[in-house]
């Protein structure tokens, strides 16, 4: 495990692709950084993507050497499983209080054989597949996580000791507990992530009641090789899906949940996983019911129009209600707006809804920081510097100051970074003057 | 100087006083779980079968009758085997019971 210093030029919370660009970059401009995530394993959403639009390229391929990276730099230390306490200003940095939450395993010691893993005779719903997969009650989080070490979910631990007892190490830890850890830091990058709106936010899709209404995370985790299934099939009878539908504006551009804005990734990762099924099951029919596609970025308009090429229906509809039918099928009452608005029951096997994108963690007195009315992080000066929080040495990227994609993401880590960097340079130089 | 050697079944005692013992709860999904994967492998042992068929073989959904065998199949206990239909195949795993 991390040896942790008493002090670090930067602190950077959340271990997704925002956060450790932002630490990369940091320390690769000399700086000692801690990272701290709450999930035991570092890689956040990214690392559970199946795809990247507009490459294709593999998510878990472009996000895992980037987690060895963080993980194995020597200016880096990383506490996985740990939440934020608090933050306070103090001098001209901030004294920071930690919480690292029992693995009931001694990360030191152990080899990640998985031999407690595969001791545990019970399943839980795994949460890096979105549930629709199984995990033992002790676990490595997944086939990529850094550290490669499981962790003893209370919950559904049966206490029967058969995960101690298949361990070769003895380095199952019953008796471990939570830790406080107080460190000092000279500045703080926030990178906090995303969560998806509820899928019952909208009461009439039905997305907490139908078996096959599916949240796109849950989408990319079938889709990929390692997923919970292996193919794509829907949730409710393991049926190959032969007409998927996804429901864009789910959960964003809808006032009525309280996501006004725009979710910005959203066409794109529904064309992207439109495209994907079409590739596994050429003879899956894929219709995209929009109000309008934004494709706004490099590429983006091409990868739109390679969807249509790949027989990706793409229509301008609203989608006003989704009703389970015979089999678990689903009938979509469906506004046609370029057939005069008019009203059609249009039935699918499986449906995705493009969720809303909502700020993954919001500080309630942790950080001295202040939110917008969304819950993003506010941005004081957006035009001009915005990878700047409205407190002083404290700094925001990724999906933190509002909904992005990767590129973005990376974009504003190590903008973040620079500014952070440039901080504790002042900070450096006045303290010398005084002196 | 060496550490003294962990002792997880005294840690275990104490752990199981701290969570407040197994509740009935807890006792009852256990065994439930026990239960339905016993029903799948006796669905199963007469051949291959695709979930709606292990389905109507155990009176039980086809979401839970999913769920669960691609759990066995995740740990080894099951296999895929082939396709009939818009259906995979499962079978019981040799060993994997």
């Amino acid at each position: 495990m991390t040896k942790i210093k008493p002090f670090y030029d930067g602190l950077v919370l959340g271990g997704g692709i925002a956060g450790m660009q932002a630490a990369l970059d940091l320390a690769g401009q000399g700086f000692e950084v801690l990272l701290v995530e709450k999930e035991p394993t570092i890689g956040g959403v990214m690392v559970g993507l199946n795809k990247v639009f507009p490459t294709l390229d593999c998510s878990s391929c472009i996000c895992t050497p980037r987690m060895a990276e963080v993980a194995h730099h020597d200016r880096i230390s990383v506490l996985c499983y740990t939440d934020l306490v608090r933050a306070r200003r103090r001098n001209a940095g901030f004294e920071v209080i930690l919480r690292k939450k029992p693995r009931y395993v001694v990360e030191e010691d152990c080899i990640g054989c998985s031999l407690c893993e595969l001791a545990c005779p019970y399943f839980a719903p795994h949460e890096f597949d979105q549930g629709l997969g199984a995990r033992a009650a002790i676990y490595i989080p997944h086939g990529n996580a850094i550290p490669q070490v499981p962790v003893l979910d209370p919950d559904y631990c049966m206490l029967d000791g058969n995960c101690a007892r298949a361990c070769p190490k003895n380095c199952i830890d019953f008796a471990q507990q939570a830790e406080e850890l107080s460190v000092g830091v000279g500045s703080i990058i926030v990178a906090t992530g995303l969560r998806l709106t509820p899928m019952g936010a909208k009461k009439q899709y039905g997305g907490d009641r139908h078996a096959n209404v599916m949240n796109p995370l849950a989408m990319e985790r079938v889709q990929s090789s390692n997923g919970p299934y292996g193919h794509i099939l829907r949730p409710s009878d393991g049926k190959i899906p032969r007409s998927v539908a996804y429901v864009q504006c789910a959960g964003s551009r809808d006032q009525s949940i309280g996501v006004p804005y725009c979710s910005r990734v959203c066409c794109m990762y529904a064309l992207k996983q439109a495209i994907m099924i079409r590739h596994q099951r050429h003879d899956t029919q894929v219709t995209i019911y929009h109000m309008d596609i934004r494709a706004f970025g490099k590429g983006y308009e091409q990868f739109y129009r390679r969807a249509q090429s790949e027989g990706v229906r793409v229509v301008k509809a609203k989608v006003a209600r989704i009703t389970e039918v015979e089999n678990g099928d689903l009938s979509l009452r469906v506004e046609l707006i370029d057939e005069g608005g008019r009203v059609a029951d249009i039935r699918h096997d499986l449906v995705v809804l493009s969720q809303g994108t909502i700020p993954g963690w919001r500080p309630e007195g942790a950080l001295p920081l202040e939110v917008d009315d969304d819950g993003f992080f506010a941005i004081p000066d957006i035009a001009a510097r915005p990878a700047n929080s409205t407190a002083e040495g404290i700094f925001v990227a990724g999906v933190a100051t509002g909904p992005k994609d990767i590129p973005d993401s990376i974009v504003e880590a190590g903008a973040a970074a620079m500014e952070a960097a440039m901080y504790l340079d002042r900070v450096r130089e006045s303290a010398g003057e005084m002196a | 100087m060496s550490e003294p050697k962990r002792d997880w079944q005294k840690d275990l005692k104490v752990f199981r006083e701290r969570m407040g013992g197994l509740s009935e709860e807890k006792k009852a999904w256990a065994r439930e779980q026990r239960d339905t994967l016993k029903a799948i492998r006796q669905a199963l042992a007469g051949g291959p079968a695709t979930i709606p068929q292990i389905a109507e073989r155990t009176g039980m959904p086809g979401k839970k009758v999913l769920w669960h065998v691609m759990a066995m199949k995740r740990y080894g206990k099951v296999a895929e085997c082939g396709q009939a239909g818009d259906y995979y195949l499962y079978e019981l795993k040799e060993g994997g019971s």
